[in-house]
């Protein structure tokens, strides 16, 4: 039994840890090597310079103000997400005369509400380049260009651009966590809300008494997708604003500047420096995730 | 080290990178086939072949599709080298973004034959150059020209072409259409209300004054997502201010060449232009956007280089007359006299030096630079080149008329940089500053302080290859 | 009596509740029609885009078009190939999700299931990849898949520009979040069924895919959606791995090339067609079986 069974973990093992190994890790532990080189992605020889890169990573200015937005999105974009997802789904399960099997309709608001969720990336990016145009041909400006109001500079006003790109991130994230959450809801057994109806509770009290707490696992394992694309954040940012990070800077993320110092600059020593601080902000964020999931272990 | 031995090597790197992750990393460089590969050889050469390159191989073309398109090389040029050489294999490719596409190439050791590094995706000359990617085009120019075996390649073009491509001297890029700066407006329009082009920066912003006034139409805007378009005008008006100096100094990342009076003066006076006469939006708006609005009658100038009216051709009104006029005098004792433009070779043309036929490169190029090659090239996206006589006898659409007009009337007065090409990284910083101050958030000072501390930080960074002229 | 009598009460309390709701059920359809048209109008504003010419385009956002300019549509299909675009990244997604999920579940169940040495480390090894940006990997990511085209037999089909490069490229991408959530899916399984099953003889692997894998069906089809998503998302790994073979691309590739375009080309009316064309098929097949993907999106998050 002993030996079929190392067989048979080794087997199932075999291709996918390959598989990852080749593909994932070998890449990643280059990236290592090179972040300390000066390597401008064509030598044959790069020079070892140590840990030159990370010095001067640290007087960067762009790469940390890079920084300051992907932590801003990591606890703005789950924030509001998680919210306004777990407002609708309260709505859309609790709040109406149905009880638990939904308000009327809840189930073509959950249709369309996850509609952004199925588009790419890139095609929302374009898509937003558009409604956020500053001209009356923009769609959100024409009509307060309309009004006579001074058009919204969505993404070339340096104060207002990374809202923008929140927003879109925001837009594009809701739906999925609120059938997310209407399912947890719905999981919830009804009779929890009737006898809290009938001993008088609101819907406030409803959804702060009984839905958020019987709802926690599943808004932490949504807070950590979250978290984990707040910090993969690239797309919409490339694609949408302009100066890919701008306008000066304003929206730019690490992945941008690691894409732009890379495969712009040709400077892949300093980006994979970057890469590297990157991964470590990462890993942190995942410990946590990991933290968060830990469940009890069953073993034959 | 062989062929063969090499994929040895690299399959090896592989199965390490199954073993022991952590030591392939020792097998990166051994991808890009060492750079010690000997400057491209000559196969046997002949009247009919001088550059000797292989025509058993194929030749890989890669175009830039942006404002000139594609057409132009599938017609005209790889036409002419089909015409003959029939037994050469053309294999033609046309991309928006070079970089992305092909640097993945030049990393792997397999570049294609001849690029078109151009657009908002080029790839970074300095470090291709640093690298040694790009070939010597020195026998090219020491070629028998298309046209006249008597005659070098050398001698049919403009000296300054060669001087722009070269790096350290040696010439690796082949700038191939000229363009030509200037403010851009509708002749049409201009007449129709009797405005004048403006002489002295005085009458330039009284005639902002005069359109704004007139209610019908905004006065001034630039390509506001791309700041380039604006920080051209302020340099060149920096240097028709200071000299040709000024430039000079700020390419050669000289200390302090950005605090310098002329460039204060420049930034100042259309940082003055960017708070009273732009198009409402402007910030926001891409050079199609602000461009097709000129087109539609909402806006009266731009800046621009001369592919602008090719690059409109499908917006533009048919009596929309573009025309263009040059940076007004900002003083009267301006360092460079009135007609001064920015003007230079520019849509670069690059062979990489491992390439598998890279002579064949040097081969189409030579093509190009052929009377036919380029006066055809001329008329079909409406473009100068750095061909001589090339637009002999061919009918010049007007906008490319008052471009051609103003690189004559120039002369000698002509001022360029090339900071945009060398360190792609300063390009960016200056374009995000320039954005700034042209929407109030910087002041000048504070303009002239960021940019000059990215020239330094560029100058102080050891891994950038520097470059002088 | 009892019997009678819970019903009631149930239909009492809920009379009460929608008496009390009334106000609050207006402000709610309220508040979700907000949502309905923040989501919808971008949307129903692409497509009305979509065949409006140029100068309407440049016009007021909100005019509508004065005849439907039907050859956008053509347009962006002929010369930015949208459909073949589309079919290659149904084919890449199709097998990149079949194999990250056959893969991704073996893994995650040894992991979860059995103890042995290295179990923890290679455990976290996969979901440390959780971690890595997949920027600081795309140029040596590039090396590996030109070098894996150098092997012999299989080189070919597994290079640069080949669609298996990029499928194996896409599972080993897909494995750190596949094992991370399928091997905690594995551990909350009851093993009862799985004893039972080796008292009677069966072999492990039989275990595995006639008892714990059906077994895992909510997570597994639920992991699929987000594999599927995630991999038809992907922009940045096709454009490294499929860069010189423009037949090979996939749609997102397609669009921001386009995009890219229109700053050039200033199409825009085939922009927002093409950007139509990219949409639509997406929101029918999603309606279509939207009911079949919400529920196994959340039976498995919800386990």
């Amino acid at each position: 039994m002993n030996h079929g069974r190392l067989r048979f973990v080794t087997g199932f093992l075999a291709v996918p840890v390959a598989l990852y190994l080749i593909y994932v890790i070998a890449p990643y532990a280059q990236a290592f090597y090179i972040a300390l080189t000066d390597w401008r992605g064509v030598t044959a020889s790069p020079a070892f310079v140590g840990l030159e890169n990370f010095r001067r990573l640290f007087a960067d200015d762009v790469f940390w103000t890079a920084v300051g937005h992907n932590l801003l999105l990591l606890i703005l974009m789950p924030l509001l997400t998680v919210g306004i997802a777990l407002f609708f789904a309260f709505l859309l399960n609790a709040g109406g005369r149905g009880g638990a099997a939904g308000v009327w309709g809840s189930k073509f608001y959950r249709v369309v509400f996850f509609f952004p969720q199925v588009l790419a990336v890139a095609v929302v990016a374009v898509l937003f380049q558009q409604v956020f145009r500053p001209d009356r041909s923009g769609m959100l400006n024409a009509p307060l260009i309309a009004l006579g109001f001074e058009p919204v500079g969505f993404l070339s006003d340096t104060g207002v651009a990374l809202w923008s790109i929140l927003g879109v991130l925001v837009w594009q994230a809701v739906g999925f966590y609120v059938v997310l959450f209407s399912a947890g809801i719905a999981s919830i057994p009804r009779d929890l809300f009737e006898a809290a109806a009938i001993d008088g509770a609101g819907g406030a009290q409803l959804f702060f008494r009984i839905t958020l707490p019987l709802l926690w696992d599943t808004i932490q394992v949504g807070w950590v997708y979250l978290g984990i694309a707040a910090l993969d954040v690239f797309a919409v940012v490339w694609v949408m604003t302009a100066e890919h990070g701008g306008p000066d800077h304003s929206t730019t993320v690490m992945a941008a500047e690691i894409y732009r110092t890379a495969f712009q600059y040709f400077k892949f020593g300093y980006a994979s420096a970057m890469g590297v601080v990157l991964f470590f902000f990462t890993i942190g964020f995942a410990a946590l995730a990991l933290r968060l999931s830990r469940r009890e272990r069953i073993e034959f | 080290m062989t062929q063969l031995s090499r994929r040895e090597l690299l399959r090896s790197a592989v199965l390490a990178g199954i073993a022991l992750p952590a030591l392939s990393a020792c097998a990166t460089p051994a991808g890009n086939g060492g750079a010690s590969q000997p400057a491209p050889a000559a196969g046997a050469t002949s009247a009919a072949n001088p550059l000797g390159f292989a025509e058993d191989k194929p030749l890989e073309i890669w175009i830039f599709d942006g404002g000139f398109g594609d057409a132009y090389a599938k017609d005209v040029h790889e036409a002419l080298v089909k015409a003959k050489h029939s037994k050469l294999e053309i294999k033609h490719n046309a991309t928006k973004e070079i970089a992305k596409t092909l640097q993945p190439r030049f990393a792997g050791g397999n570049p294609p034959e001849f690029i078109n590094n151009s657009g908002a995706d080029a790839m970074d000359f300095g470090a291709l150059v640093q690298d040694g990617q790009l070939a010597d085009l020195t026998p090219l120019f020491d070629a028998p020209s298309w046209d006249d075996p008597a005659v070098k390649v050398r001698d049919t073009i403009d000296p300054v072409a060669i001087e722009l491509g070269s790096y350290d001297g040696t010439p690796y890029v082949l700038n191939y259409a000229t363009t030509v700066w200037g403010i851009w407006y509708s002749k049409k329009l201009f007449d129709a209300e009797g405005w004048q082009p403006p002489k002295t920066w005085d009458e330039f912003l009284k005639l902002c004054e005069t359109i704004k006034k007139a209610g019908k139409i905004a006065p001034f805007t630039y390509a506001g997502k791309h700041p380039f378009y604006i920080y051209e005008t302020i340099l060149t008006l920096a240097a028709k201010i200071g000299g040709k100096d000024v430039l000079k100094n700020i390419d050669n990342l000289e200390d302090g060449a950005w605090k310098a009076e002329p460039v204060k003066q420049a930034a100042t006076a259309f940082a003055e232009l960017g708070a009273k006469y732009l198009l409402q939006g402007t910030a926001g708006l891409d050079h199609i956007q602000t461009q097709t609005a000129q087109n539609k009658g909402q806006v009266a100038m731009l800046p621009c280089g001369s592919w602008l009216e090719n690059e409109q051709k499908d917006t533009t009104p048919a009596d929309f007359d573009y025309a263009m006029f040059p940076l007004p005098d900002f003083t009267s004792s301006d360092a460079l006299p009135y007609g001064t433009v920015h003007a230079r070779p520019g849509e670069e043309y690059i062979v990489p030096s491992k390439s598998g036929n890279p002579r064949a490169g040097m081969e189409y190029m030579r093509a190009m630079l052929s009377k036919e090659g380029a006066g055809k090239f001329m008329e079909m996206v409406s473009t100068l080149t750095i061909v001589k006589g090339a637009g002999e006898g061919r009918t010049l659409k007007p906008g490319l008329k008052s471009s051609s007009d103003a690189l004559t009337a120039a002369g000698d007065n002509t001022v360029w940089f090339l900071f945009r090409k060398w360190y792609v990284e300063m390009h960016d910083e200056v374009a995000a500053a320039t954005g700034q101050l042209m929407s109030g958030k910087l002041t000048v000072d504070q303009w002239t302080d960021r940019v000059q501390k990215k020239a330094d930080s560029i100058k102080n960074d050891s891994s950038v290859k520097k470059f002088s002229r | 009596m009892a019997e009678a009598a819970i019903p009631r009460s149930r239909a009492l309390a809920r009379e009460e509740r929608r008496r009390r709701l009334g106000p609050f059920g207006v402000l709610t359809h309220l508040a979700l029609l907000v949502w309905t048209v923040l989501v919808v109008v971008p949307i129903a504003w692409t497509f009305l885009a979509s065949v409006k010419s140029e100068d309407e385009i440049f016009g007021d956002a909100w005019s509508l078009p004065a005849a439907l300019r039907l050859d956008n549509w053509a347009r962006a299909w002929d010369q930015a190939h949208i459909g073949q675009y589309m079919i290659n990244s149904v084919v890449v997604v199709a097998f990149g999700v079949f194999g990250t999920m056959l893969f991704g579940s073996m893994a995650a169940y040894v992991l979860a299931r059995y103890r042995f040495v290295g179990n923890r480390a290679i455990y976290l090894l996969f979901v440390s990849g959780l971690a890595f940006p997949v920027y600081l990997a795309l140029t040596p990511l590039f090396f590996v898949v030109q070098n894996m085209g150098t092997l012999p037999v299989v080189g070919p089909f597994i290079g640069l520009n080949t669609h298996a490069g990029l499928v194996l490229v896409y599972i080993a991408y897909s494995l750190p979040f596949t094992v991370f959530f399928l091997a905690a899916f594995f551990r909350t399984l009851p093993g009862a069924v799985a004893e039972a099953a080796f008292v009677d003889g069966a072999s492990h692997t039989r275990v595995f895919f006639q008892i714990m894998l059906p077994m895992a069906r909510p997570g597994i089809v639920s992991v699929t959606i987000f594999n599927v998503l995630g991999q038809w998302n992907q922009y940045q790994l096709p454009l490294v791995l499929l860069n010189s073979d423009r037949s090979k691309w996939v749609l997102t590739q397609g669009i921001a090339d386009i995009s890219t375009a229109a700053g050039y080309d200033a199409d825009w009316s085939a922009l927002f067609a093409a950007l139509s064309m990219a949409i639509l098929p997406m929101l029918v097949v999603y309606t279509i079986f939207q009911s079949q993907i919400q529920k196994g999106l959340t039976a498995g998050a919800l386990k």
